[in-house]
């Protein structure tokens, strides 16, 4: 019984996080962004990490429902012609068999992050770039995001792979979300919305279990533009101050039964039966690695070994 | 002789049999090509007739033809226990109780092929931080169901086609995938209550040499193969369908714009009207594409999980994921075994010692290893 309210209470979670997360395409009106919370430290939130019994006497471990967002990468691939449940059960242990190794920590698109890898033609072998997270995608050992900045007034953008071996340490510098899921229109955006200093240090949160929205309204650029952003329902883009033509040939060209459409968004997730499943059979040894990391920090490098 | 006489003994398109993977190429003399035709296809690929839909005529009904009787649940409790009782007290034999005689390896043996199925692609980073895209096969449970000697397997009508100038080879019949006998003919499961297995879904044949037989019951896993060792991938392609032209044959169509009037993804011209005035038989045209027995040679084995049964492969495999594949030791001369592979095939050590869980070929990077750092 207690299992079952448990487990009710993580599936209500992740609808509530589910409609917090696609309010932007659900209703027209202004939504309130209520920022969603999350742990860093997972183990110090008393309601989350909870070890219920099973019907048997078991204890079942259930992992907090906003693993989904601090931890997309575990999520397979939706489309079910290629899913095989052995497959991404050996991607995950060896996605955390890296995490193990390195820190890859939480990060959504719109934090600032530093990231250092191995690279043979720099001069002392390692190359640092700060940037934004404009987007991020790809599940399992493909994970990547794609980190934008503007050096010498060139727009640059890298694209790195979460689990490839070069990379020495990802940090972040500032963590924090935006009104938009992609970033993308930061290309077309002025150059003082992507420019980040590379000696950025990283800030330290008020609020440790809440990442904040940055309602930022970017200006962009006088057109022409990369993409069509008047057709996309941005929020984070000022008012675009375009001639009506244009939202009416968007209108024309527009889908607004998408977002009644259940069985599409079905399609595009996984269940939350599944997602249980995935996130409690990893969810002890992210704890694991993180309690050892907390050690090792307060310890500090003279201890380490 | 004649110049059309010429012409015919040099462009003579020979019909390939489905077992050649390699294009019969023509005389394509420039001074030739230029005089006598104003374009020149390769004919051969398109004559083959790729595939059938029905199985050769000596193999047993399979699947269960009735419809779904209506039987009462006391009777189908009463089944189930049958069939349980049936194949519980012939289990098969474990590796080590049977009694293999100890042959000898030669450069010339071949040895038994496995049964996978590709379960899908993976990502992984060799030591200097190159990617490299890996298909994973997953071995499923295989079985030996007979061996067919020689002798026996020349005079059968597909041992007769394939060993017909050549010395003979014995075949061993592997199956995989053990189901519930209720969904199989009472003949297809004969096939392998003689041996005391559970019927299995999916069978195929592996051309050994004498010294590589095995006795039925025996079981095949991932250890058979060797870490950086090359394999043959058998499978078949992903089925596109019925698919136009320039998918199928990989023509440029027509111009997307200015002014073209519907033909945008069309063949265009099918003959010359000249020679022959007539279509030649194999004319590239759309068709059913895909769903086709392909190879894929020499890939090699960087990864072995004996506790799931898993094999990295570098490289891809035919087929679309969760397909079925055969997996062989490598025709390759440059890729095949200089050493001792497990022979005839892989048993777990009789101390009852556990293998190595995985096991990574040397260039590959392990995910539990530190970063790389050039």
């Amino acid at each position: 019984m207690l299992r079952k309210a448990v487990l009710q209470t993580f599936r209500q979670g992740l609808a509530q996080s589910f409609f917090k997360r696609n309010a932007v395409s659900l209703s027209e009106t202004t939504v309130t962004h209520q920022p969603i919370e999350t742990s860093n430290e997972a183990g110090e939130r008393s309601v989350s990490t909870q070890k219920t019994s099973d019907d048997s006497g078991n204890t079942v471990v259930v992992a907090p429902p906003e693993f989904r967002f601090m931890y997309p990468e575990f999520l397979p691939d939706p489309a079910m012609e290629t899913r095989n449940r052995l497959k991404e059960k050996l991607e995950r242990m060896d996605m955390l068999q890296r995490r193990s190794v390195i820190e890859i920590p939480e990060f959504y698109t719109g934090s600032i992050m530093a990231v250092t890898v191995a690279d043979a033609n720099s001069p002392n072998k390692f190359a640092k770039f700060v940037g934004i997270c404009i987007q991020r995608g790809g599940s399992g050992l493909r994970a990547w995001f794609i980190l934008r900045n503007v050096v010498d007034k060139q727009g640059v953008e890298i694209l790195y792979e979460m689990y490839c071996p070069l990379i020495q340490k990802i940090e972040v510098l500032r963590l924090e979300r935006r009104l938009d899921e992609s970033l993308l229109y930061l290309r077309d955006a002025l150059p003082e919305y992507s420019t980040f200093s590379f000696d950025m240090e990283p800030e330290r949160r008020l609020n440790n279990s809440v990442v904040p929205i940055n309602p930022l309204k970017v200006k962009l650029r006088p057109r022409p533009w990369l993409e069509r952003w008047e057709r996309q329902n941005l929020q984070g883009v000022e008012d675009l101050k375009l001639p009506q033509v244009f939202y009416d040939r968007a209108a024309k060209v527009a889908k607004p039964w998408e977002k009644y459409d259940l069985m599409l968004h079905y399609r595009k997730t996984i269940p939350a039966e599944e997602q249980e499943k995935i996130f409690a059979e990893v969810h002890s040894q992210l704890q694991q690695q993180e309690l050892k990391r907390k050690l090792r920090r307060r310890r500090g490098p003279d201890s380490e070994q | 002789m004649s110049t059309l006489g010429l012409l015919r003994t040099l462009f003579n398109p020979k019909i390939v049999t489905p077992n050649a993977t390699q294009l019969q190429s023509l005389n394509r003399s420039p001074f030739l090509v230029g005089l006598f035709f104003n374009h020149e296809q390769i004919r051969t690929m398109s004559r083959v007739k790729r595939r059938t839909t029905h199985p050769p005529y000596w193999h047993v009904l399979k699947n269960v033809q009735r419809e779904d009787e209506k039987i009462s649940s006391d009777n189908l409790r009463f089944v189930r226990e049958v069939i349980q009782d049936k194949y519980k007290n012939k289990s098969p034999i474990k590796g080590s109780d049977l009694d293999i005689a100890k042959t000898e390896w030669d450069p010339k043996t071949k040895r038994s092929g496995v049964i996978a199925r590709n379960i899908g692609m993976y990502h992984m980073w060799q030591k200097d931080g190159t990617k490299v895209i890996c298909t994973v096969l997953h071995v499923l449970d295989n079985h030996v169901i007979r061996y067919v000697p020689p002798e026996e397997y020349a005079k059968s009508i597909i041992g007769a086609k394939v060993f017909k100038n050549r010395k003979p080879l014995g075949c061993l019949v592997v199956g995989a995938e053990a189901t519930n006998p209720d969904k199989f003919t009472r003949q297809y499961c004969s096939l392998f209550s003689e041996v005391g297995l559970l019927p299995k879904k999916r069978l195929a044949r592996f051309i050994v040499t004498p010294n590589a037989a095995l006795p039925p019951c025996t079981p095949l896993t991932a250890g058979h193969f060797v870490i950086g060792q090359g394999v043959d991938v058998y499978g078949k392609t992903i089925d596109y369908g019925f698919q136009g032209v320039v998918k199928r044959w990989g023509f440029k169509g027509g111009p997307a714009s200015h002014g073209a009037t519907k033909f945008h993804r069309r063949g265009g011209t099918i003959g010359t009207g000249r020679d022959k005035a007539r279509v030649w038989p194999g004319q590239k045209m759309p068709g059913h594409m895909g769903s086709e027995r392909r190879f894929c040679r020499g890939l090699k084995i960087v990864r072995i999980n004996m506790k799931y049964n898993v094999i990295y492969v570098k490289g891809t495999v035919p087929g679309p994921t969760n397909s079925i594949v055969q997996i062989f030791d490598t025709l390759l001369p440059r890729r095949k075994f200089t050493e001792a592979p497990p022979h005839p095939t892989y048993f777990p050590p009789e101390d009852g010692t556990l293998p190595q869980e995985d096991i990574w070929d040397s260039s590959l990077h392990v995910f539990g290893s530190p970063s790389i750092s050039v």
